[in-house]
């Protein structure tokens, strides 16, 4: 009986009027409210936490720095954790917080949610770099800052087949073979893949079966003994870092004796912690700097990622907070745009700020950004890293536009 | 006989008054202000938002009917049940994106429609294939068996085959204009609310149906004790793989159903851990009652999202409140289930029953 007085005198009134507040949006003119989707407990919160970190620094110093205009940001952020039925009814609760746009997460959602996002005219900034999600003829409000799946898949490849295979003791001899591992349910795993294999085939690659390893996978004997029959020269890893650290060191233990490629959400900081002698010599894309490196902008991320997130120890923080600062910072840019040209609609900020980058410096390490309204892929050129020595280096810098400028105008886009 | 006392005064004469739905004047205004609530209020006045939770509530209890069936009904445990949706969404879009459809079939808008029933078929064959093992193990052991209907189902085939049905990759695209229910095109989030009220009233009436005709009887016998019912003639096998039917058919139906919601399909959509959340909703609205699906499953979408609502203001004071948010609603998840596992095992469904009860027999309860 006691309890329960308490319960219904305390508990319930103060739910009750938390409710009341939450139902009572303030509208404040000088704020535009941002949803953002994040995930700290799914699937993908091995490079998602560090992400969802970086939001929240890279908004403080949009603020900090003049805001949109002298607006403020209102960030609105949440975990999902990778569901895709949570991801949806959490779209629908930034609508009703009148959020002018969104910075999404995963492949599964950002595709699911595509055609919805367009009926909405909400611009939809995605940490998913899919391919898929380039054509503005079919996805006009998803953007990303930063070099799609598909491209970065080619290019790696492609620096592979430059600089690596001529020093093969087959080379000339033989065609390279060349295999994919990734989990096959995952959309994020699978985006690229047509695209990696046609790439492959350009190159004149011979394409073994691919490998299902699962994003949970800590131990891939069994996909690693069956490349071996195979016996590749190049592996192509899809999954987060994780999975990919996991089947390269059993490809390691089981002396597979391929090189690896992988996609960037498997290739960060955490890598060689992870994988450790097994991942050298692993190549790997990079969509911007990693944490910490010299390049204009790093100073702020690593001070901001100092203040608002003290607890995180420097050495822990991942390249996957730069790619949220880039995300963010290229928002934040269409928006000033945007609003000098008449307001901060959905369509404004893709038609008068997104869409009028041309060439736009975000700096921390990110290509130039160049967006049309016949073309979402910020640049043709893509750095591959190779992880070597203890330290990250350039291997070369692919330029897919320039070495195929036929199939990146006419085929390419949407894949 | 009714499970509800009726209010004082009102007596049965024959059995058709006995087996009515809707037993009394008081009952039918009820039902039909409810149905005026459901069908005219919330479609013309809720918000995008609240509609959007109404169709994740549609979508829950669909799921959980199946499993209401299985669990509470027929007394099999599972524990596999998202692979059921899983066979009904790939199904459904499978015939919509790929099946050479007459073009007036596909004018009238009948394709989709055609292809839930054909998804539910579907599903309720896989299911029963799953329930074979059913007629030699039970309890614990069953629910490993429903289990590996999970990982075969969506791990495997749908994964490594199904999805790669047409070259694109693992997930299906559907593209906006593809789901068309008669003259209308299913695109918007009030569309998708009326398709599945329709769909639940129909699936929750064909079980009441159901467990009411012999074949329900035979299913509690079951569960009550499967040896009795053996003894009294009862075909255990038998009615255990139509349990396993109509909860797969069900299932099929959600699972199509669901793909209205959605642009794209695929199987990170079907986790095992949703089969887990389906179960924990009949424990939370009680088992063995239609009612308990349907209340768990407001229940544990409603709650969760006032929950959301009641913590944005304060997410003003601690920012990481929102964030944190899914880890404080797997807790309540989780917490809810032990809470009415130790205080109201019966679920909410007898918390309605006793309160029904209470104002049906004012002044003179007992």
């Amino acid at each position: 009986m006691k309890m329960h007085n308490i319960w219904s005198k305390i508990f319930i009134p103060l739910f009750a009027i938390a409710l009341v507040a939450g139902f009572c949006f303030p509208a404040n003119a000088e704020q535009i409210n941002v949803g953002a989707l994040n995930d700290m407990t799914g699937a993908t919160s091995d490079v998602g936490k560090d992400y969802a970190l970086g939001i929240g620094e890279a908004i403080h110093y949009v603020n900090d720095t003049g805001g949109i205009n002298g607006k403020k940001i209102k960030l609105y952020q949440f975990d999902y954790g990778y569901r895709v039925p949570e991801a949806l009814t959490k779209y629908n609760l930034f609508k009703r917080l009148n959020c002018v746009a969104v910075l999404g997460w995963g492949t599964g959602d950002t595709e699911a949610l595509s055609p919805t996002v367009t009926k909405d005219k909400i611009p939809y900034v995605s940490a998913s770099y899919s391919g898929h999600l380039t054509d503005p003829k079919k996805t006009p409000y998803n953007i990303f800052m930063a070099t799609d799946y598909s491209s970065n898949a080619r290019a790696a490849i492609t620096a592979w087949f430059d600089k690596k295979w001529p020093q093969h003791e087959d080379y000339g001899k033989r065609k390279p073979r060349f295999a994919c591992c990734y989990m096959f349910a995952s959309p994020y795993c699978s985006a690229p893949i047509k695209a990696v294999k046609d790439q492959a085939e350009i190159l004149g690659f011979e394409i073994g079966s691919d490998q299902d390893v699962s994003l949970f996978a800590v131990d891939t004997k069994s996909q690693i003994l069956a490349l071996k029959k195979f016996d590749p020269d190049l592996v192509w890893h899809g999954n987060t870092v994780m999975s990919v650290s996991a089947t390269l060191r059993d490809a390691y233990a089981l002396d597979l004796g391929a090189a690896h490629i992988i996609n960037n959400w498997g290739f960060d900081e955490n890598l060689p912690r992870l994988a450790g002698e097994a991942a050298e010599g692993a190549m790997g894309v990079a969509p911007c700097a990693f944490f910490g490196e010299d390049v204009p902008l790093m100073d702020k991320v690593v001070e901001y990622a100092k203040k608002y997130n003290p607890g995180v120890p420097r050495e822990k923080r991942l390249i996957h907070t730069v790619q949220a600062w880039a995300n963010v910072l290229g928002l934040a840019e269409a928006m000033k745009r945007a609003d000098k040209a008449g307001g901060l609609g959905g369509e404004n900020i893709v038609k008068k700020g997104f869409e009028t980058m041309r060439g736009y410096e975000i700096g921390l390490g990110v290509p130039p950004v160049t967006l049309t309204a016949d073309d979402h892929r910020i640049a043709g050129k893509v750095s591959i890293y190779e992880w070597k020595d203890g330290e990250f280096s350039v291997v070369k810098d692919v330029d897919l536009a320039g070495r195929w400028p036929e199939k990146w105008e006419n085929e390419w886009m949407g894949w | 006989m009714s499970t509800t006392f009726l209010p004082c005064g009102d007596y049965h004469e024959n059995y058709r008054q006995d087996h009515a739905w809707w037993q009394t004047k008081l009952i039918k205004g009820k039902m039909i202000l409810l149905f005026a609530i459901l069908f005219l209020y919330i479609p013309l006045f809720a918000d995008s938002y609240w509609i959007s939770v109404c169709n994740q509530i549609g979508y829950t209890v669909l799921g959980t009917l199946g499993v209401q069936l299985l669990i509470g009904f027929c007394g099999q445990l599972t524990l596999g049940h998202a692979a059921f949706l899983a066979v009904g969404a790939y199904t459904s879009t499978l015939l919509v994106l790929e099946f050479p459809w007459p073009g007036v079939l596909v004018d009238l808008g009948l394709a989709y429609p055609i292809s839930i029933l054909l998804a539910a078929v579907a599903a309720g064959l896989w299911s029963v294939l799953f329930g074979l093992p059913s007629a030699k193990v039970k309890g614990f052991y069953l629910i490993l068996t429903t289990m590996a209907a999970q990982f075969i189902t969506v791990d495997f085939v749908i994964t490594q085959y199904v999805s790669q049905i047409g070259g694109r990759g693992q997930a299906f695209s559907l593209p906006p204009g593809t789901i068309k229910v008669g003259p209308w095109v299913i695109d918007s989030d009030v569309k998708v609310y009326l398709m599945m009220l329709v769909l639940v009233v129909a699936c929750i009436t064909g079980i009441l149906n159901l467990v009411r005709s012999r074949v329900g009887r035979a299913w509690i016998a079951i569960r009550d004790n499967d040896i009795s019912a053996e003894v009294m003639g009862i075909n255990v096998v038998k009615y255990k793989l139509l349990a396993f039917f109509a909860a797969g058919f069900i299932g099929g139906i959600a699972g199509a159903f669901w793909i209205s919601n959605l642009a794209a399909v695929s199987p990170e959509h079907f986790p095992w851990f949703w089969s887990l959340w389906l179960v924990g909703v009949i424990l939370i609205g009680g088992v063995g009652s239609i009612h308990g699906a349907v209340f768990g499953s407001i229940f544990m979408v409603v709650v969760m999202e006032l929950l959301q609502l009641a913590v944005i203001p304060l997410a003003d004071t601690y920012p990481k409140l929102l964030m944190d948010f899914l880890f404080i609603k797997e807790a309540a998840f989780g917490l809810a289930i032990c809470v009415f596992l130790i205080f109201e095992p019966n679920g909410l469904a007898y918390r309605w029953w006793q309160v029904k009860n209470y104002f049906n027999l004012w002044p003179f309860s007992y």
